[in-house]
């Protein structure tokens, strides 16, 4: 979809320096910006019990993110997540009420998250749709099949315990979300800068056909990026669930856009092979903090949908706008 | 076709009977899907003959036939508009909380409407054609921007509007119901002046490749915006429609809109890469689609398996569309950057 030619134009430096080294700093300094404002409003913000709460809740952004960040950088997007999130919560609540053995619920985000990742590869990879209508779709399907296993009725069962340990306890001081979290990071981060999957999703995201003619297996690519989405999705499911002490309808409706928002706050450029994970921590970070700031000064949910809406929209403006 | 088989007569322009295909080859399978669903649908449904039943089929579908017009403009040249299920969210709240009962105060929401979902989408077409964001995640970002506004206007359902415009939009004309005749009135007076004016063309060949269109001189950037204005009409009048059916705001009711209005273009022979596709296509589409949700709840089926069929057609018929630009397309354009 480019647009016209028109001439180019040199950068001016300021914008040069804004943009050249997307996510390595800014996402850093808007952190900063951001956590600065909270507790200027808020000086609650600056107390431990606040911000192990704060951790906690970018912990759950941050491992869905995981994925966002990888569909993204391989140039394309993730919006299955929201009902994937509540499937698998719901299922692995389900599933542990008739069978409590402690492996059940992990057993259940496997088998959610690998099978929602691979009907996305299937349509993105081998049909070509859209990843933004391919997965929302996928998303609609996913909300139709818990409706439909539910009876739309918000009833779940007791939540399995592993899901309350992962989302409420804490070990050594830390809570264990974010500690699961810090893992997480660390691994993504080495598999994109040490493995040979990572150049794969640097070298399919920025350009597919180069890649496939250099020999990157980018169907691999593809399925085992949308697989890692999935599971991460699923998994938060069965956090949230223990978050909440309840699996309920609804419970991953607020993860369509935060997901995406923390990756563009982070420098990952949408428009793929551009940016990386360290750079989606401090956007997750971020991004919490933001919702946090919101509802503490009783900002209605119409206008912080608003005011993501714009942030995102000026990301993508500063980011992401086409060459020519 | 009688002249001499020179070894160029197979590279010249496809020939009519292909064209035609091309070109309402979508149109043509929805006619014929929507005739054997109607048949089922009457053979279930009796009663649905009746003026009264075929005025509240016709309001059913109106909405997303409308809808689906719109995103077929922006089909057509080339863009998508993820947002607009949100401009007929936010327009609804608009209408249904402002809308007094006198002939005036009607008359300036109706007006304010329309020019509410004109803006709606020149905000859209601004930031694609002038700011050149990629059309799917600028859309996906206003999505939330108009969503929140409506949510903003009216956090709860409700609001008032005036019976005689309710009336005056869903009631029928002996069998002819009122719907019919807002959609041919939009057809007319708003799709095929344009579509048969420079501008429609213009469309087209930005669609079908705007650099192209570029170096033949065409206005690439006023045609977008044009796009996306002529949408955000047609989901204002979707919106006004559905606010008079429904008779009140609800900032979630077009939510359902923007993936619906997508499968019934594409349903009904929009290319979503642009450039290709009949209105008429979309339109049986956006029937075809309509009805088939409505047969469900004539067959019983309980409202929550709706979500389920409703994204497994959505999945289908896009499945569909992309086998077939498979077997067209060559597969390195296809890797390339026109991705759709």
């Amino acid at each position: 979809m480019s647009d016209a030619a028109h001439p180019i134009k040199m950068p001016t430096r300021l914008k040069d320096r804004l943009t050249r080294r997307p996510g390595s700093n800014l996402s850093w300094v808007i952190l900063a910006v951001v956590f600065a404002l909270s507790v200027a409003i808020n000086p609650a913000f600056l107390t431990w019990g606040t911000i192990r709460l704060q951790l906690v809740q970018a912990a759950l952004i941050g491992i869905v993110a995981i994925g966002e960040t990888l569909a993204i950088l391989i140039g394309h997007i993730d919006l299955s997540i929201p009902w994937t999130i509540t499937l698998s919560g719901i299922l692995s609540a389900d599933v542990y009420a008739a069978h409590p053995s402690a492996w059940v619920p992990f057993a259940v985000v496997i088998a959610v998250g690998v099978s929602v990742g691979l009907v996305n590869a299937f349509g993105i990879y081998l049909l070509r749709v859209h990843s933004l209508i391919w997965t929302l779709s996928v998303n609609l399907i996913l909300q139709g099949l818990t409706l439909v296993y539910t009876n739309a009725t918000a009833s779940a069962p007791s939540v399995p315990p592993v899901a309350r340990t992962l989302a409420l306890d804490n070990w050594g001081g830390f809570p264990v979300a974010s500690l699961v979290w810090a893992a997480c990071a660390v691994a993504v981060i080495l598999a994109l800068r040490a493995l040979p999957f990572g150049r794969h999703v640097y070298a399919v995201g920025s350009n597919e056909l180069a890649a496939l003619m250099s020999g990157v297996p980018t169907g691999r690519t593809y399925v085992v990026v949308y697989v890692i989405s999935g599971l991460c999705a699923a998994f938060v499911g069965l956090m949230i669930s223990g978050y909440a002490s309840q699996a309920y309808l609804g419970m991953g409706d607020s993860y369509l856009l935060p997901p995406v928002a923390a990756v563009v706050i982070g420098g990952t450029r949408l428009s793929g092979g551009s940016g990386g994970y360290a750079g989606t921590i401090s956007g997750s970070l971020s991004v919490i903090l933001l919702q946090a700031m919101l509802v503490s000064l009783n900002i209605s949910e119409g206008l912080r949908q608003i005011i993501f809406g714009v942030i995102l929209l000026g990301l993508v403006f500063l980011f992401t706008r086409q060459r020519k | 076709m009688t002249g001499s088989p020179t070894p160029f007569s197979k590279i010249g322009p496809p020939s009519r009977f292909k064209q035609a295909i091309r070109h309402f080859g979508g149109a043509a399978f929805c006619g014929i899907g929507l005739f054997l669903l109607l048949v089922v649908y009457f053979y279930e449904q009796p009663l649905a003959l009746s003026s009264f039943g075929i005025s509240s089929l016709a309001n059913a579908s109106l909405a997303l036939v409308l809808v689906a017009a719109g995103q077929t403009c922006v089909l057509l040249g080339g863009g998508l508009d993820l947002s607009i299920g949100a401009i007929v969210s936010l327009v609804n709240c608009f209408a249904a909380t402002l809308m007094g009962d006198s002939i005036l105060s009607v008359a300036l929401v109706v007006l304010g409407s329309l020019l509410l979902g004109m803006l709606a989408g020149a905000v859209n077409g601004l930031l694609i054609a002038y700011g050149r964001l990629e059309p799917l995640i600028s859309t996906f970002c206003t999505l939330f921007v108009y969503g929140g506004l409506a949510l903003t206007i009216r956090p709860q359902p409700g609001g008032h509007v005036s019976d005689d415009f309710a009336t005056l939009l869903t009631g029928n004309l002996g069998v002819l119901p009122y719907a019919a005749i807002v959609l041919a009135a939009m057809l007319l007076l708003v799709w095929m002046p344009i579509f048969r004016s420079r501008l429609g063309r213009f469309i087209v060949a930005v669609g079908d490749n705007s650099d192209s269109a570029y170096a033949s001189g065409l206005p690439v950037r006023p045609v977008r915006l044009a796009t996306y204005v002529i949408s955000g009409l047609f989901a204002a009048v979707a919106a006004l429609f559905l606010t008079a059916e429904t008779t009140s705001g609800d900032a979630s009711i077009g939510a359902s809109y923007t993936l619906n209005s997508l499968a019934a273009a594409v349903l009904g022979g929009v290319a979503l890469t642009g450039g290709r596709g009949s209105v008429v296509g979309a339109i049986l589409g956006g029937i075809v689609l309509s009805l088939i949700l409505n047969l469900l709840s004539v067959l019983g089926v309980p409202a929550f398996w709706q979500d389920l069929i409703e994204g497994c057609l959505l999945v289908l018929v896009l499945a569909a569309a992309g086998v077939q630009r498979l077997r067209i397309d060559d597969w390195t354009k296809l890797l390339g950057k026109g991705r759709s």
